[in-house]
């Protein structure tokens, strides 16, 4: 890859400086004349039948002006989603605390807010579920069908009762972990304006602006073609504005259609908290078998997600983590079984990792136990056991050949000093009161939506240049923080051989591009590189070849052959810039604007015995922690993290290192401090007081190697990036809590208080 | 936020304000605490008394005996003051403990205490440095312990309208340090913190305050602790018995924040280690005198 410009480059971003300097206009920054504000009137306890909504108070707020409820959906009112469960607006029945039941709408902020207080809802107390184990037996009371189950997957291979009961050793436990908060700084927030055709236009903060065109044009009953939704410079997703941002701009289209002016909803961050989306809480119970090498044999899984009170995108969250759930191992036996069961609280969906890091700390915290049974050193345990080019995964997929998991497993062992460790005598080394440790994970990911979203795989873009030899790019996927903006200017820069400089990626506009699915499950290097470069291909043909021509005319020796860089073409002595070549296409009256599709290759998934080529290609990460316990407080403190990856070619050095890094805190804030509480139903502690993430001054020492193994697909070999550094963190401070301190906890967050259980039962 | 707020320059201006509609009330200091409950619907006032610029409020200052700091003094105006550093180990010791740097440099002392939050920081440690309050109400001024203004959980003795002006804390030699056990390690609410003051006469103790946050409804002063180290050696056998001893005198709770059990235990070892710092620091943190 050395001949390339800008792919592997670490160019800087495109959005820095508005960013940097606050320029950046943000959804609460949209102002339009004549706009109004509204405000969610929110059901106050986990599950209510509605018996009346009234203003007849609020009607008295100065600037007060009127209230939006389900009579003001024109469309059927469920929100389409996976399963059409979640109404935009209740009628009936509301069931979660925080749901959004009507809107009060006002000419200022402070006035919609205090007439949304003084809404008053008339309703009863109905019995709720608030543990998703409970909601799955017999005898509970019914939120979903007849079972509560919002989804349910089985994958079987071979024969895991006979593995475990012919098994040298075997080891089951039970795991749990709790919610994660996505926290973006910029919360939900959205603004609808009617067009004088009757249609609408809206500016979202949203990581899936197609998801939002869905959910808007069925509240409004309006065709696609009379809703455009802009993306708005969006302040942090994480997964947290895949699916929710569409309910939220369907609540302000209501209002606007209602009132025929613009309207404003930002929610603040209490009512985040309360009623957007959050990573799954979970249980598992885990069974590994293995023969006296260390072979693992045999694996049984059964995992149960919280999906909350609507099922929103919990069938897929869930299917990801089965599909994951066995660990990144061969093993020739394994039954799982996954479900995701409705309980009154908040709906669960989309979080970085999608399903996986749950099942993940799970599995390779029990696999680390089973290295203690065997008495063998877990690092040797995984090498033993992990997938390799060719090998079969939990659904038969076989593993292509951008595979590097071993090369990242004796990367972290060799950086971290784990071997010197281990001459050392495995022993923990303490000092007073503080013990230190070291813990191991490995973990995959398949990259893009895989077969149970295969529908929506495909992406588009737009790609015009300008008579200037600016370019101008159209994608349907979104910059959310993580650099597709700069990646994907980098990729269509090298692309047409045209300066990074000349490249304007455009905020998503739905009447732009085709429906290219949302921005996740790091699909967008991957998904709208690759259209961008289809796009480009006919151009730049022509531009090749008009370069080459103009070479020529000036002189050029045409034997010779012809180099492109850096927006300049030469053959030998003699060139022409980008911009030259260009003036001359136009000239010539080419092309220069071209639409790109790109499908992802085929992927099959059975429902029957969950066999199937799940995904298109995998990413892989190998973690090591270090970590300090303190052995009278309980308290961990992470001091290191020792990653490896193989997310294919890296497009850029310095965005990648970034990815990695919040990842990994994101990763170890979850697992050792984030801790979402719910009591009776409510919620407990929805704001950064009492919710606990990691600062700067928890941060760990990153050491981070990408091992870059060629994915022949991606766009300039590249594979997806952004969940894979959070999968793996918390199994290995788990493990490296096991090993400095002995006490196992199975439960996320690993918090003080119970290591310092572990400790006193000890 | 209210749609009026006033802003009075003095003492004297200020009690010559009408009373606010509708209820007691409401001070802006800091406003760290007011302005965010404000922004969360928490505050529903009409009016709000800035009370930022007050002169008589402001500054640190030394009288033959005590200190007096202003109720309208900033944390981060405390890090800095020579007067402290020299006087209250206790309480400089605790200030890297409070919120965030930013806040430091927003947050009164003053509020610290009418917040009446049991695991304030700041007001935790001037427990232990034995501060009296002073209360002002239309020009009428009284002075109680800082240690008998809290009634309860965000309860205080403060009546209607009244104001705290400044704390009175005295100057005595002695030893402070100030441990707290936060969720993260930093900008975090204590579980459990300990402030220890210790008057020695050579290794002994001759006097002790030691007051625990948010293992009570109110700071805590353990007196049967400091009881038993009082004409103690100050070693780690007598250390550790105080450690034991002060688990009986707390009564945690369990909330959102920990666990009762959790936080009792962690008395102890908080204390136990605020003591042992005192031993293996000798008289290094003592004051000079």
């Amino acid at each position: 890859m050395a001949n390339l410009s800008y792919v592997g480059k670490s160019l800087p971003r495109k959005d820095a400086l508005i960013k940097a300097t606050g320029r950046a206009k943000y959804a609460a920054d949209q102002e339009f004349s004549g706009m109004l504000y509204a405000a969610a009137v929110r059901c106050p306890k986990p599950r209510i039948k509605i018996l009346s909504i009234s203003d007849s108070k609020a009607r008295r707020v100065p600037g007060y002006v009127t209230l939006v409820t389900y009579k003001d959906v024109k469309g059927v009112n469920k929100w389409p989603m996976v399963v059409n469960d979640y109404p935009f607006l209740p009628e009936k029945e509301a069931r979660f605390q925080g749901e959004t039941v009507a809107l009060a709408v006002a000419d200022t902020q402070n006035a919609a807010k205090k007439a949304a207080r003084l809404i008053e809802l008339e309703y009863k107390e109905l019995p709720f579920i608030e543990d998703p184990l409970k909601s799955l037996e017999k005898k509970s009371i019914k939120l979903h069908g007849d079972d509560n189950i919002f989804a349910k997957f089985i994958i079987k291979k071979g024969d895991p009762d006979k593995a475990i009961k012919e098994a040298y050793a075997v080891v089951e436990d039970e795991f749990t972990t709790n919610y994660q908060v996505h926290a973006y700084l910029e919360t939900q927030g959205v603004v609808a304006v009617p067009e004088s055709d009757g249609g609408l236009t809206i500016y979202s903060s949203t990581q899936c602006p197609f998801y939002v065109l869905d959910g808007v044009a069925a509240a409004a009953s309006l065709g696609y073609h009379k809703v455009k939704v802009i993306q708005t410079v969006t302040g942090g997703g994480f997964g947290g504005k895949e699916d929710v941002p569409a309910l939220v701009a369907a609540h302000a289209a209501l209002c606007a259609l209602k009132t025929g002016r613009p309207v404003k909803l930002i929610y603040d961050r209490k009512e985040d908290f309360n009623s957007m989306s959050k990573r799954h809480p979970s249980w598992s119970r885990v069974t590994y078998a293995a023969d006296k090498s260390g072979k693992i044999t045999g694996c049984v899984v059964k995992y149960v997600l919280d999906g909350g009170a609507y099922a929103t995108l919990s069938p897929i969250v869930l299917w990801r983590g089965a599909v994951h759930s066995a660990g990144p191992y061969k093993i020739d036996n394994i039954r799982i079984e996954a479900y995701a069961a409705a309980t009154n609280k908040v709906p669960c969906g989309a979080f970085r990792g999608f399903g996986q890091p749950q099942i993940c700390f799970a599995q390779e915290s029990l696999v680390d136990e089973l290295a203690h049974k065997l008495k063998i050193d877990p690092v040797e345990l995984r090498m033993k056991n992990i997938l390799r080019t060719g090998d079969k995964t939990a659904t038969g997929q076989t593993i292509g050949d951008s595979c590097g998991l071993e090369e990242l497993l004796e990367t972290v062992k060799k950086k971290s000093g784990w071997d010197i460790r281990k001459a050392e005598g495995l022993m923990p080394k303490s000092k007073g009161d503080i013990a230190r440790g070291m813990g191991v994970s490995v973990a995959y990911y398949g990259v893009g939506l895989g077969a149970k979203g295969r529908y929506l795989d495909r992406a588009g873009a737009y790609v015009n240049i300008y008579k200037d030899a600016t370019v101008g790019v159209n994608v349907g996927n979104a910059e959310i923080g993580q650099g597709a903006l700069t990646v994907l200017s980098q990729i269509c820069a090298e692309t047409l051989n045209a300066p990074y400089e000349n490249i304007k990626l455009e905020e998503v506009d739905t009447s732009k591009v085709s429906d290219s699915g949302p921005t996740v499950a790091s699909r967008t290097t991957l998904m709208s590189g690759n259209a961008i470069i289809e796009a480009a291909a006919p151009m730049r043909a022509n531009i090749f070849k008009t370069a080459f021509n103009l070479l020529l005319a000036k002189g050029a020796e045409g034997s010779k052959p012809m180099s492109a860089c850096h927006g300049v073409f030469s053959i030998g002595e003699v060139s022409v810039t980008f911009a030259e070549v260009v003036k001359e296409c136009w000239n010539l009256r080419m092309k220069m604007g071209e639409q790109g599709w790109y499908v992802s290759p085929h992927t099959y998934y059975n429902m029957g015995d969950g066999q199937g080529d799940a995904y298109v290609t995998y990413s892989y990460s190998a973690d090591v922690a270090e970590v300090e316990v303190d052995l009278k407080t309980g308290v961990t403190r992470v001091i290191k993290i020792c990653a490896a990856y193989d997310v294919g070619r890296i497009i850029n050095p310095r965005l990648a290192e970034g990815q990695a890094q919040g990842g990994i805190l994101q990763g170890m804030s979850w697992a050792v401090y984030e801790n979402l509480l719910y009591k009776n139903g409510i919620m407990l502690n929805p704001n950064f007081t009492d919710y606990v993430m990691a600062t700067t001054s928890d941060k760990p020492e990153y050491d981070i190697t990408f091992i870059e193994k060629p994915y022949a697909e991606g766009p300039y070999k590249a594979k997806g990036m952004g969940e894979v550094p959070l999968i793996g963190v918390a199994p290995a401070i788990a493990n490296a809590v096991r090993n400095a301190s002995g006490v196992r906890v199975k439960s996320v967050p690993i918090l003080p208080e119970k290591v310092w259980g572990g400790l006193k039962k000890k | 936020m209210p749609e009026l707020i006033l802003k009075p320059g003095t003492l004297k201006e200020l009690w010559l304000l009408p009373p606010a509609p509708g209820g007691s009330r409401k001070y802006l200091a800091g406003g760290t605490d007011l302005v965010s409950g404000s922004n969360a619907g928490m505050d529903a006032s009409q009016v709000w008394v800035d009370i930022s610029d007050i002169k008589e409020l402001k500054g640190i200052r030394e009288t033959k005996n005590s200190l007096i700091i202003g109720s309208g003094v900033k944390i981060s105006e405390l890090s800095g003051s020579g007067l402290i550093s020299r006087w209250l180990p206790a309480l400089r010791s605790a200030i890297p403990h409070f919120a965030s740097p930013s806040l430091r440099n927003m947050a009164t002392i003053g509020g610290n205490a009418a917040t009446a939050s049991p695991c304030a920081d700041g007001v935790c440690a001037l427990c232990a440095e034995r501060a009296d309050v002073w209360l002002e109400l239309g020009g009428k001024k009284r002075k109680i312990a800082l240690q008998n203004f809290f009634s309860g959980p965000k309860k205080t003795v403060l009546r209607r309208d009244e104001l705290i002006t400044a704390f009175e804390v005295p100057k005595w030699k002695h030893a402070g340090v100030y441990l707290k056990l936060g969720p993260r390690a930093y900008f975090g609410i204590a579980k459990a913190s300990v402030a220890v003051a210790l008057e020695l006469d050579g290794e002994k103790v001759r006097s002790a305050s030691i007051t625990l946050a948010s293992v009570s409804p109110v700071p805590l002063m353990a007196v049967k602790t400091a009881n038993y180290l009082k004409g103690r050696v100050l070693n780690y056998d007598n250390a550790r018995t105080a450690a034991a001893l002060v688990k009986t005198e707390v009564s945690p709770i369990t909330d959102a924040r920990s666990e009762a059990a959790y936080r009792r235990e962690m008395s102890g070892v908080l204390l136990e280690r605020a003591l042992n710092s005192v031993i293996l620091t000798g008289r290094m943190s003592q004051v000079a005198g």
